[in-house]
């Protein structure tokens, strides 16, 4: 198969990127493992496919207690990485749920958290979607809507968030770096990803020419030896999560002092808990707690005919992910 | 004939990439092609504008129902010779030009108008369209055996409910394609098709030309399931028709999107079952049947015929009806009737044990059916109670219960069982076996092997028959030069093509034996024919040492040597003295994870008895991935239709689950062999039968595990929660 | 009366861009060969190997990185070949199933393959060694890691447990 016709330059550096990028209806390619989709399924037809794959901005380092990566990072090297592996289980956790290996060892970790929904409304232009023609409606709706989300969805667009990593990141303090043109800006992960509007969905905060170098994820090696990724789904892999649970506590003198918790599958973007969180905070990891944050992670939930199993199965999903972290490893 | 593990004919060409299959087969000069689909569910096409192609670098040729208004109309042109709409993605015309790019390129400037019509997406909106086909395949599509109503009014227990099955599609990882041409008025079509000859006499009808002048050819089939028979996908004809207008080949390969609209699905089914009982016996069963079929064309699968059949009850009642939705043709696949059928069936069972207290194995034993029910007639053999009894046992049926909803790990444990079975029939057959004089074997057949091993059963059926070692034995198939083989389809190839390789080989034995006793010369010179035997590349007397090597007999006497060739008849319905059906009994064991919903298989035991094994390793692998088939129907696989629009939505491999490795249980086969008197060669069906039962042995365990009853399919996480 | 711009394949709503003329010169080891090419832009890995080379071997069965069945190593390392566009496959070395091993000298998973049948159709055979090959390098722990491992390759006739079974003889397992 093949989508409509594009020009393929590769770029030399990181300047010449930029400029490239910057040309209108340009897009880079890093790993490719959405764009092409996109691309094969008409969602995408670019005059410019600019190459950035070959750039160095592949490394993984540790910078205090900061991870790293490098946007054209592969998903198969961090996964792989001694440090990650060591600091940050749960983002190889992530890692490795996601799609197939082949898929892994293509795709980059900055095309990863800029991957489109897989909604099959948006994925098909024979339906309506909002997100991919703004006025156009949205046919999940009231349509097939057993992926749709919980939360954060307004009228327009009750699509979810695909990436499985960047639920884990969304759980630490995550910063991401932009650069276009005009120069470089950092951005939390939440700046990254606006909710959507009651006609439209963009997917990031980006502008067209913006390109991510690199993702810092702070300070978060001390949850390493209580933290998880829960990913629930209908076969046992290859799969987009039908619900998924990040999970990270850092417990002292047997209560619990931080907790970190993030969602997928049930937003259009990756859901931190913050009430759940709170509801940890100070209590001893049992139970009682987890059920608290359980219930406290489906307050507010907003279900659709086909996708209401999913609010119990987000709060046992929290339950599990906190049972599994609790006696820590 | 012996039953022997010889390894896949054809194997080395897979693993090493050598094997072409025959949309891989692009000679010089091939145009590309790619279909324009309709936009809408339900209306007519008005026009399609072409003015801005004719710029368009490659174009070629566009082909629509106007081009092949010149076919000979029939049920497999109809969808293709008019302007009628009948579901979204209906192709509306094929563009070909030098590459695919330029193809599409050229397509996308194609203004299509179409007018819209409401359209039908559900059956429940048409409920009352429903209606009862004559036929349901060879079956009555309405039966009735005794007095059901009576019987169920004086029952014991009756249990009444609705099962519901999804749609599902078939997806061979080799998507449809076809490369073909033209030589004068002669057509040579290459194809991924489970029916050379099936699509060859299509083709000489459309066309209206002689089958003689239309060569077919599938010699490789990356599977099929039964969305590559001939009549599935009609746009083959387009590519033709383009070859022609074009005088070049064209190649057209689907998309694996379009799989989910253009080759057919397994049709939705909403069944009323509802079973009475005395005394732990059936005395009652009606079982109603409601399917999709679509505005084009009727096709029921036999949903509810082995209800007729399966176990012993005096009091049957079976009907079946179908509701025409602007929604894709629904076709055979895997396990056609009885997948859908025995979820039902088999299900009901279960709950009824419950409900007598007893256990669900002993009430199928106490049920058992010793003939045809419908007909009574024998069974030309039946081992099912030896299923029963064997699985049983492998699995630890009986200690069962000490692992029910026990936790291992997250999961709770559940083990549940059910019955499977499938008619043993066969198609008219005909193959050439050649001896060559250096003693090599030639087996010919045109059949096609789907991956179910049929290159491996005609060598090695003829390399025993002859005592010819298998690297000695080419076979060929997949080609409408060679003698009329059986489609691949319903599970009969074998039991169709091994008669016919049996009279062929006894030809030659016969012809052999007295061309060696003929011959003063020979050690076997003076014998009497009926005393030799071939083994081991020699012709050998059974009652002395005497023998003569193969290759001196026939160089000596058939140097340009010999052929024969062996026929054998389909099955006759009517005539037959006995019903031949093979049966298994499938014993699960599943996990549940109840907070959670996740569903995962551990441990599938199944026993089947399909009369005689040829070749245990492949049989094994067709009895596994029959088995994988019928989990996913199960547990992960559904078509589903945006009701508004009509648009199956989810069109790949990303969003339709199939199982993949992680999902795989451990598997225990158990092939209990048969001597059966009554079908020739002995041989039964394999291929289906490890695809029905599964769905309801799995049900059943989810019950067993949580007690919770599911009665769809898919069963998926928001069904256990 | 409606009327549609085709909307089968891909394409800007307003019919697609422009058909660009421009070629890509490139060079690529494929099975130790190396190859000098001029690719399209919009050119896969796949459709060179398969359609331009004539490697068949790798197989197109979903075309969308849903399969697997396009599986090919670069540097080793499996990819989906369909996802893949070649332009940006410049100096990369490629191994196919038709540089594995071949019939008089099979790869011991291609002969592990044989020995335990694990294929039927076998559209998805090769995509599976390629994958099995590249996973051994990747050092699995279990039978578990196996199957999790290969869990990118589909194979609908259902040989998965006879393809574990060779995978794990030749892991040694």
């Amino acid at each position: 198969m093949s989508g409509s016709s594009f020009e393929y330059s590769r770029a030399t550096d990181l300047d010449d990127a930029l400029a490239k990028g910057g040309r209108c209806n340009a897009t880079f390619l890093a790993g490719g493992t959405d764009l092409l989709q996109l691309w094969k399924s008409g969602l995408a037809a670019p005059q410019n496919v600019v190459d950035i794959s070959h750039l160095p901005l592949a490394d993984i380092s540790r910078d205090g207690d900061t991870l790293v990566l490098g946007a054209l990072a592969r998903l198969s090297d961090v996964s792989a990485h001694p440090d990650v592996k060591t600091h940050h289980p749960m983002i190889c956790e992530a890692i490795l749920a996601s799609a197939s290996a082949q898929v892994r060892n293509m795709a980059s970790v900055g095309g990863n958290l800029l991957q489109r929904t897989r909604c099959p409304y948006f994925r098909d232009r024979a339906l309506a979607c909002n997100k991919r023609d703004p006025g156009a409606g949205c046919g999940a709706r009231h349509g097939e809507n057993r992926h749709a989300a919980l939360f954060g969805s307004a009228a327009g667009c009750v699509a979810t968030h695909a990436s499985d990593l960047a639920v884990a990141l969304a759980a630490f303090d995550t910063e991401i770096t932009v650069r276009s043109t005009i120069g470089e800006r950092r951005l939390t992960l939440q700046e990254l990803y606006p909710l959507p509007s009651a006609t439209a969905a963009s997917d990031s905060s980006l502008a067209a020419g913006d390109m991510i170098t690199a993702i810092r994820i702070h300070r978060a090696s001390r949850f390493a030896p209580r933290s998880i990724y829960l990913k629930i789904r209908d076969r046992a892999s290859f799969e987009f999560a039908v619900v998924s649970v990040a999970a990270a506590l850092r417990v002292e003198d047997g209560l619990i002092a931080e907790a970190r918790l993030a969602a997928g599958g049930i937003a259009p973007l990756p859901w931190r808990l913050r009430g759940s969180e709170a509801a940890l905070i100070g209590r001893a990891p049992t139970e009682p707690a987890f059920l608290a944050a359980g219930e406290q992670a489906i307050e507010g939930a907003r279900p659709l005919e086909k996708n209401t199993f999913k609010i119990p199965l987000l709060r046992n999903a929290v339950v599990r992910a906190l049972q599994s972290v609790r006696g820590g490893s | 004939m012996n039953t022997r593990s010889v390894a896949r004919y054809e194997g080395i060409l897979k693993v090493t990439g050598d094997a072409r299959y025959e949309g891989e087969i692009v000679p010089d000069g091939t145009l590309h092609a790619t279909l324009i689909e309709s936009p809408v569910a339900c209306g007519e096409l008005l026009s399609l504008d072409t003015s801005r192609t004719a710029a368009f670098p490659g174009f070629a040729v566009m082909v629509s129902h106007a081009d092949a208004a010149s076919l000979k109309p029939s049920a497999a042109t109809a969808l293709i010779r008019e302007k009628a709409i009948h579901f979204h993605g209906q192709p509306v015309a094929l563009v070909a030009a030098g590459t695919l790019a330029e193809a599409r390129e050229a397509a996308r400037a194609i203004q299509v108008a179409t007018t819209t019509r409401p359209a039908v997406t559900d059956i429940g909106q048409a409920a009352g369209s429903a209606y009862t086909p004559a036929m349901v395949g060879r079956f009555p599509a309405v039966t009735r055996r005794g007095d059901s109503s009576k019987a169920l009014s004086e029952a014991e227990l009756v249990i009444r409910n609705r099962y519901t099955t999804g749609v599902n599609n078939h997806h061979p990882m080799e998507p449809h394609a076809v490369v073909c041409w033209w030589e004068g008025s002669r057509a040579v079509v290459h194809t991924s098709t489970q029916a050379i000859f099936g699509t060859r006499a299509i083709i000489a009808h459309a066309f209206d030309i002689p089958a003689t002048d239309v060569r077919v050819l599938a010699r490789f089939l990356g599977g099929g399931f039964g969305c590559k028979g001939q009549l599935w996908w009609p746009w083959m004809f387009w590519a033709m028709l383009a070859s022609r207008k074009a005088n070049r080949p064209v190649r057209l390969e689907l998309s694996r999107a379009q799989m989910f609209t253009l080759v057919g699905r397994r049709q939705q089914t909403e069944q009323d079952l509802t079973l009475g009982f005395v005394a732990g016996r059936l005395t009652a069963i009606e079982h109603d049947v409601v399917a999709q079929t679509s505005t084009h064309a009727e096709f029921s699968d036999s949903t509810a015929v082995y209800t007729r059949l399966l176990y012993a009850c005096p009091n049957v009642s079976t009907r079946h009806q179908l509701v025409p939705t602007n929604e894709p043709h629904p076709i055979p696949m895997r396990a056609p009737g009885t997948a859908p059928g025995t979820f039902a069936l088999e299900s009901a069972m279960d709950e009824a044990a419950e409900l007598i207290g007893i256990d669900p194995l002993e009430l199928r034993m106490r049920n058992f059916a010793d003939q045809d029910q419908e007909t009574g007639r024998p069974w030309s053999s039946n081992s099912l109670l030896e299923c029963y009894r064997a699985g049983a046992e492998r699995f630890g049926w009986a200690h069962r219960h000490a692992r029910s909803a026990t936790k291992v790990g997250r999961w709770k444990i559940g083990s549940g069982m059910a019955t499977t079975l499938y008619p043993a029939i066969r198609q008219a057959c005909r193959a050439r076996v050649s001896l060559r004089v250096d003693g090599s074997l030639l087996v010919q057949c045109g059949t096609q092997d789907m991956g179910s091993g049929t290159y491996t059963a005609l060598g090695q059926i003829a390399a025993d028959a002859l005592g010819v070692p298998m690297e000695k034995v080419t076979v060929e198939l997949g080609d409408t030069l060679l003698p009329d083989g059986p489609f691949s389809g319903g599970s009969q190839v074998t039991a169709s093509i091994l008669p016919a390789v049996e009279v062929a080989t006894s030809k030659l034995r016969a012809t052999l034996a007295s061309i060696a006793v003929a011959d003063a010369t020979s050690p076997l010179g003076g014998k009497p024919p009926q005393d030799l035997e071939l083994r081991d590349e020699t012709i050998r007397s059974r009652t002395s040492n005497a023998g003569e090597p193969l290759v001196d007999v026939l160089a000596r006497a058939a140097p340009d040597g010999l052929e024969a060739e062996g026929e054998s008849p389909a099955t006759n319905h009517q005539e037959l003295a006995a019903t031949g059906m093979g049966y298994g009994a499938i014993f699960v064991e599943i996990g549940v994870d109840p907070e959670l919903g996740e569903i995962r298989v551990r441990r599938v035991c199944g026993a089947f008895a399909a009369g005689r094994i040829v070749n245990p390793l492949l049989a094994r692998g067709q009895y596994i991935g029959g088995l994988v088939g019928g989990i996913g129907m199960a547990l992960h696989e559904e078509t589903v239709t945006d009701r508004p629009t009509g648009c199956i939505i989810g069109k790949s491999l990303t969003d339709y689950l199939v199982p993949v490795h992680a999902d795989m249980p451990e598997f225990d086969i158990i092939m209990i062999e048969e001597t059966d008197p009554h079908l020739p060669g002995g041989v039964k069906g394999i291929g289906m039968l490890g695809t029905a039962g599964i769905q309801a042995a799995i049900a059943n365990a989810v019950y067993d595990a949580i007690g919770k009853r599911v009665r769809k399919l898919p069963i998926r996480i928001e069904d256990c929660l | 009366m409606s009327t549609h711009t085709n909307t089968d394949a891909a394409g800007s709503r307003n019919a697609g861009n422009p058909i660009v003329e421009q070629r890509i010169a490139l060079a690529m080891t494929i099975n130790g060969e190396r190859y000098d090419l001029k690719v399209m832009p919009t050119a896969t890995l796949l459709d060179v190997i398969r359609d331009e080379l004539g490697l068949t071997g790798a197989k197109k069965g979903c075309d969308m990185g849903g399969c697997g069945a396009c599986t090919v190593l670069v540097a080793g390392r499996r990819i989906a070949s369909c996802l893949a566009l070649a332009a940006s496959f410049s100096e990369a070395d490629v191994t196919t199933i038709e540089g594995v091993g071949s019939a008089d000298r099979l790869h011991p998973m291609q002969a592990a393959f044989m020995r335990h049948d694990a294929l039927q159709c076998g559209y998805c055979t090769p995509g599976q060694i390629l994958s099995a090959i590249a996973l051994l390098s990747e050092n699995p722990r279990s039978i578990e890691e196996i199957r999790e491992g290969m869990s990118g390759n589909l194979c609908r006739c259902g040989a998965y447990t006879n393809i574990i079974a060779a995978i794990a003889e030749v892991a040694g397992r």
